[in-house]
């Protein structure tokens, strides 16, 4: 009995994954076997076989109504990955982190680390042979983790863009010093410093910038200034 | 001639010597550059990895005082010219409302690719007073001011030429190489240093392979980037020249560059042993 419900459960993956998706059906059909997925199946290496997220179909035309990006142009040539300068440091590949988003697998997708590592130097867009612009999709996904409640996986490359901001909301103009100041300040990344044993370190570079007259100290303030607090204040992501 | 001028955050601080030479060299050339008046910040990288709605409205505040002027902007830094470009892009698409009058319908040019124009290049070389002959150079672009093309307006972003064609100008030696336009981390080496580390050096390695003395930059982090990495003096020094102040040296008979106390990797023994000093 338990070997013939094996053999049907086999049977119905290979519908699904070999026989359907040659099939045309048209978008609604589409979208109902996309849906239809979602039921637990047993994975052909004997591992719980990771489900389609619960709203996949919805998170993928989300992404793709905001990026205005044609994710679903993917074919996995890696094209990204390997112009990639940093994909060795990241735990989903760009190629991977496409295919995440067509999966709706979003969760996985904020708690990587490879949002935070891109330097969104737009290598991957730009020799994407099918026109994804990888790198928007990425720097969305990194907004997205901004606004949500989930702590990155990088906070220390997180919390300095954040710091970023707030020294600029405060002049309307960004001073290094000011900056690095700020970012020093900050309780969990001074700890760190302190651990890695590179704070002495950093702090002798500052003193020879300072030296050598590449540090301003002070910065006029903009004109501008609550209308740039404002956006700030209106749309600010939180670094959990 | 009279064009705007966004200097950007860095040219007040870290870039401090690209601002002057920059200064200095479009005097020389009897161009007018008028500061946009009360700039502010474009936002830079941070902008548009937390919040969309700044990385539009920051940049538009500068291009809504340059539109004011009524002068097209030249911006000398990667990022802030990518970022300009960016957001006149989403000002004509209106997504964000934004707070001040702007049509986006002023040009902006990258300052490269400006001097680089065939006629700029015609009155360069018309002034140079002391070629710099036998410095041979490689060019490095970095990533902001050539991608993504359909933004920059870039269409050899493979193999850019714009610095190439006015380091010659200027009498350089400019050899070829394939890492012109790879990325050297950016920020990323500020909060991770490994990362950061292993892009610069490997640039470093192939500017020493390609059999470059210099290398010349536009952008002002790359350039902090590969120089302060080479402080620790282990290998073969290899001075890292913004342009402009390769174009001031040329222009000027007897040069006396303070500015080059600015550098981590000091140039003056090289540019001594090449007689350009």
């Amino acid at each position: 009995m338990q070997t013939s419900n094996i053999f049907l459960n086999r049977m119905g993956l290979l519908l699904y994954f070999r026989v359907l998706p040659r099939i045309n059906f048209n978008g609604e059909m589409m979208q109902n076997i996309i849906s239809g997925l979602d039921q637990s199946h047993e994975h052909d290496s004997g591992k719980e076989r990771k489900l389609i997220g619960d709203r996949g179909y919805y998170f993928l035309n989300r992404m793709q109504g905001e990026t205005g990006v044609d994710i679903s142009a993917c074919y996995q040539c890696e094209r990204c990955t390997n112009a990639c300068p940093v994909s060795h440091f990241m735990d989903i590949k760009p190629h991977q982190a496409i295919r995440y988003v067509q999966l709706g697998w979003r969760e996985d997708l904020l708690k990587s680390s490879t949002i935070w590592i891109c330097l969104s130097c737009e290598m991957c867009s730009t020799y994407c042979p099918n026109d994804v612009d990888v790198a928007e999709i990425i720097n969305h996904l990194r907004n997205m983790a901004a606004y949500s409640s989930i702590t990155p996986k990088e906070k220390s490359l997180a919390v300095f863009h954040q710091t970023f901001l707030e020294v600029l909301q405060k002049s309307g103009r960004v001073n290094e010093f000011r900056l690095m100041n700020a970012y020093y300040s900050k309780p969990d990344i001074l700890k760190e410093r302190v651990k890695q044993g590179i704070l002495i370190e950093d702090l002798l570079l500052g003193m020879t910038l300072l030296r050598k007259g590449r540090l301003k100290l002070f910065t006029p303030r903009s004109r501008a200034i609550k209308e740039i607090k404002k956006i700030y204040s209106q749309t600010r992501g939180e670094i959990a | 001639m009279r064009l705007s001028f966004y200097p950007g955050c860095s040219l007040e601080g870290m870039a401090n010597d690209y601002a002057r030479s920059i200064d200095a060299v479009f005097k020389d050339l009897g161009i007018e550059l008028v500061e946009i008046e009360d700039w502010s910040c474009c936002g830079a990288t941070a902008a548009h990895s937390l919040n969309q709605a700044m990385s539009v409205v920051l940049p538009a505040r500068n291009l809504a005082a340059a539109e004011k002027m009524e002068l097209d902007i030249v911006s000398p830094c990667a990022m802030c010219f990518n970022r300009l470009r960016f957001s006149q892009n989403m000002i004509k698409k209106k997504v964000f409302d934004i707070p001040w009058p702007v049509t986006g319908d002023i040009r902006i040019h990258d300052m490269t690719r400006f001097l680089a124009e065939p006629p700029m290049i015609k009155s360069i070389k018309e002034r140079i007073l002391k070629p710099l002959n036998g410095l041979r150079v490689v060019c490095y672009y970095g990533c902001q001011m050539v991608r993504p093309p359909k933004i920059t307006g870039y269409t050899d972003y493979e193999n850019p030429q714009t610095i190439d064609r006015i380091v010659a100008a200027a009498g350089a030696k400019v050899i070829d190489w394939s890492y012109k336009a790879t990325c050297c981390g950016a920020s990323i080496g500020i909060a991770r240093r490994e990362i950061g580390e292993s892009l610069t050096k490997r640039i470093l390695q192939k500017a020493r392979q390609a059999g470059a003395e210099a290398i010349v930059v536009s952008c002002p982090l790359c350039q902090s980037n590969l120089d302060m990495i080479q402080k620790d003096r282990s290998d073969r020094p290899i001075p890292v020249f913004y342009f402009a102040e390769l174009l001031r040296l040329s222009f000027e008979e007897h040069a006396n560059p303070k500015w080059f106390k600015m550098h981590f990797t000091d140039p003056v023994p090289l540019l001594k042993a090449k007689r350009l000093l």
